[in-house]
């Protein structure tokens, strides 16, 4: 379980990009980020794994507080580099393109974390990362490199070496947003697969219909607060804030 | 004439080597020094590359050459050549080394922290091979200019192709054919460099890394 | 005796040498930015040929040192008749090694125009000559105003090796001082120092060229 308390952020040229974030996910829950280009989305899922620093506010998962201590006198402390690194195990992340490592075959990339992170045993490794490209649909190209591979498929191994830490929460930032359009559904069916597995998954999207087939709740962001937040049929049939009727009118 | 011009060759190629060699070690570290967190170790390296590359390099050479003698440092020609080469490149290739270390997108380089990888793994798995081949084109354009610096080093009496055809010159006064000769000779080497550089990027930058061979 | 007091009476003919060395920087550079546009016109203009013949030419001096180049004019000339004087023969040298070197930055530059001009031209009915001078040169010129400044930069550190052919200038200077008094490394420390300034104020006047084009309708890549 996430569970984000009056999160805030302030970019260094002063302007406020997360203005008070409250938000909860539970265990098998997947939440579905929408809004306009400058509305925070991206950064509050970057704060999630400490790839973005905020000033206020608390990050707990599963109870334990993450990145910063709080010291007495309501100060608080940063983590030390090898606890941030730890917690940042226990999630997995992708990018909307340039994820994979191009001088590594997909299934190096793939076995990359476990075996220097975790120091896992090779063999292990291996059966465990052939495993896992198999079910992202990539069995038969565990061999080629990053550069020989669509958009699709290099997304599909970005999946798969996130899910390769074993996970408790995937983060996906935009990952259709920079395909052909005619690959971005092997990547949604992927992403169907893992919906089945009650991962739980924080998705930053474009694509509404998506959300609205995959995700358990949807928030609406504007200005760095979640204005509007509930299950997908009463934010997108019954959006009540004036702000999100206009974002939803004009995607559509 | 042409086995001296030949020889001469042979000790410009020793010493662009030596250069080539020990700037891309000083260079390696210099590079590590461009990212220090403190920033008065920064600035040295700013410092360092901005005087480095804006001397000439013959005056390099007479400063390395009349002047370590003044401080009692007495070495020979090859030795100081050798020096000022290895100085003269290292700030070309440390930001040879730091632009390929910028050029890495940067979502790899948060994918490897996001995968919780341990300090010395994301240099030795990341790092170090996407940036090696992003400097890669530049990188073989310094080890060329390594070669052609090295005939500067004629004039203060290190023995190598230039100064091998000059003291012919003096001595036959053919002048079109020694000194055309000497080009061809620089020409097949640095065109052989060239070369080299090619097939290893052709070998290592799988198509994907945006790199420009000038 | 104190290097304040050696400055003082060396000062002078610093100055001279830093002065000897701006001029022939700055015509070598004229010469060889003009020498490299003349290369782009003949391999626009050449066709397949001449294209070979400027890729020959920008080959030859990539990998061949200016310093044999200096040698072979100055040897050279003279018994087949041409009495130059050094100056000139190294300026010429620079002149054509630097001109390759500023020729492939200008081709750069081209190409990063966009075809669909050349078409806008066309369809404007502007002829070929109109079209370069309005079109293609600005825009190659702006474009290609950082590189341009690097180049110059190691056009002007090349004169230091017109010293070789015993050309006035402040390498040349330095070696004279250091004979005649003995003070080796100060004599070089402060023409390296006179150098840096020379680089400092060439950086100094790309930055004011490329702000002063901002002010002028958008170029492409600034």
């Amino acid at each position: 379980m996430i569970d984000i308390r009056d999160l805030r952020k302030r970019f260094p040229n002063g302007s406020e990009v997360l203005r008070g974030i409250d938000l909860v996910i539970g265990d098998g829950e997947i939440v579905a980020l929408i809004g306009r280009s400058g509305s925070g989305k991206t950064t509050l899922l970057r704060c999630i794994n400490f790839l973005e620093e905020y000033e206020q506010g608390e990050i707990r998962l599963d109870g334990a507080t993450l990145w910063y201590r709080n010291e007495a006198h309501g100060r608080r402390v940063r983590m030390r580099e090898r606890e941030i690194r730890v917690l940042r195990q226990q999630m997995g992340i992708v990018f909307q393109q340039y994820n994979l490592f191009p001088h590594m075959t997909a299934l190096e990339n793939v076995c990359l974390g476990p075996l220097e992170a975790r120091a896992r045993p090779q063999a292990e490794v291996h059966e465990l990362a052939h495993g896992l490209l198999a079910r992202v649909g990539l069995g038969d190209k565990t061999g080629s490199y990053p550069y020989q591979l669509s958009g699709g498929e290099q997304q599909r191994v970005a999946i798969a070496r996130a899910l390769a830490m074993r996970p408790k929460v995937l983060l996906l930032d935009e990952i259709t947003s920079a395909l052909d359009p005619e690959l971005v559904g092997e990547v949604l069916e992927v992403i169907r697969g893992l919906v089945a597995e009650r991962m739980m998954m924080v998705i930053v999207t474009h694509e509404l219909s998506f959300a609205r087939e995959v995700a358990h709740r949807v928030a609406y962001l504007s200005q760095g607060r979640i204005v509007e937040i509930g299950p997908p049929s009463e934010v997108f049939d019954r959006p009540q804030d004036p702000t999100l009727k206009d974002f939803l009118r004009r995607v559509r | 004439m042409l086995v001296l011009l030949l020889k001469g060759a042979l000790a410009t190629l020793m010493l662009a080597i030596v250069g080539i060699c020990g700037g891309t070690a000083l260079g390696v570290g210099l590079a590590g020094l461009s990212f220090a967190r403190i920033r008065p170790l920064r600035l040295l390296y700013r410092l360092y590359v901005f005087v480095t590359r804006g001397t000439p390099v013959l005056v390099l050479a007479l400063l390395v050459f009349y002047g370590l003698p003044a401080m009692n440092f007495a070495l020979g020609p090859y030795v100081a050549g050798s020096i000022v080469l290895v100085i003269y490149g290292s700030a070309f290739f440390a930001e040879v080394f730091r632009g390929g270390v910028l050029a890495i997108p940067t979502a790899q380089l948060e994918s490897g922290r996001s995968l919780g990888l341990p300090p010395g793994a994301f240099f030795r798995k990341i790092i170090a091979p996407i940036a090696f081949r992003y400097a890669l084109p530049p990188y073989v354009n310094v080890c060329v200019m390594m070669v052609k610096a090295s005939s500067v080093l004629s004039i203060i009496s290190v023995w190598e192709l230039t100064l091998a055809a000059r003291e012919i010159i003096e001595r036959t006064l053919q002048v079109f054919t020694v000194l055309g000769t000497a080009a061809l000779l620089y020409f097949l080497i640095c065109f052989g460099v060239d070369r080299l550089g090619r097939r290893a990027e052709r070998h290592l930058m799988h198509r994907g890394f945006m790199g420009e061979r000038a | 005796m104190s290097f304040g007091r050696w400055l003082g009476i060396y000062g002078p003919s610093y100055l001279e040498g830093l002065a000897q060395t701006g001029l022939i920087a700055l015509v070598s550079a004229a010469c060889a930015i003009a020498w490299g546009g003349a290369l782009l016109l003949a391999r626009l203009a050449g066709g397949r040929a001449g294209a070979r013949i400027v890729d020959g030419y920008v080959q030859v001096f990539r990998n061949t040192p200016v310093l044999l180049w200096i040698y072979l004019i100055y040897f050279a000339f003279p018994p087949i008749g041409l009495t130059w004087p050094a100056v000139v023969c190294g300026g010429l040298a620079l002149m054509l090694q630097n001109g390759a070197y500023i020729s492939e930055i200008f081709r750069g530059s081209f190409k990063a125009i966009e075809l669909i001009q050349f078409d806008a031209a066309r369809s404007l009915g502007l002829s070929w000559w109109a079209t370069f001078r309005k079109i293609v040169l600005p825009q190659v010129l702006v474009h290609s105003l950082p590189a341009l400044g690097n180049q110059v930069i190691l056009l002007l550190k090349d004169t230091s090796l017109l010293s070789a052919i015993s050309v006035a200038e402040l390498t040349m200077n330095a070696k004279l001082l250091t004979e005649q008094t003995g003070a080796a490394y100060e004599a070089f420390v402060v023409v390296a120092i006179l150098y840096l300034v020379l680089v400092v104020i060439v950086e100094l006047g790309i930055r004011w060229a490329r702000h002063m084009v901002s002010w002028r309708p958008p170029h492409h890549a600034l």
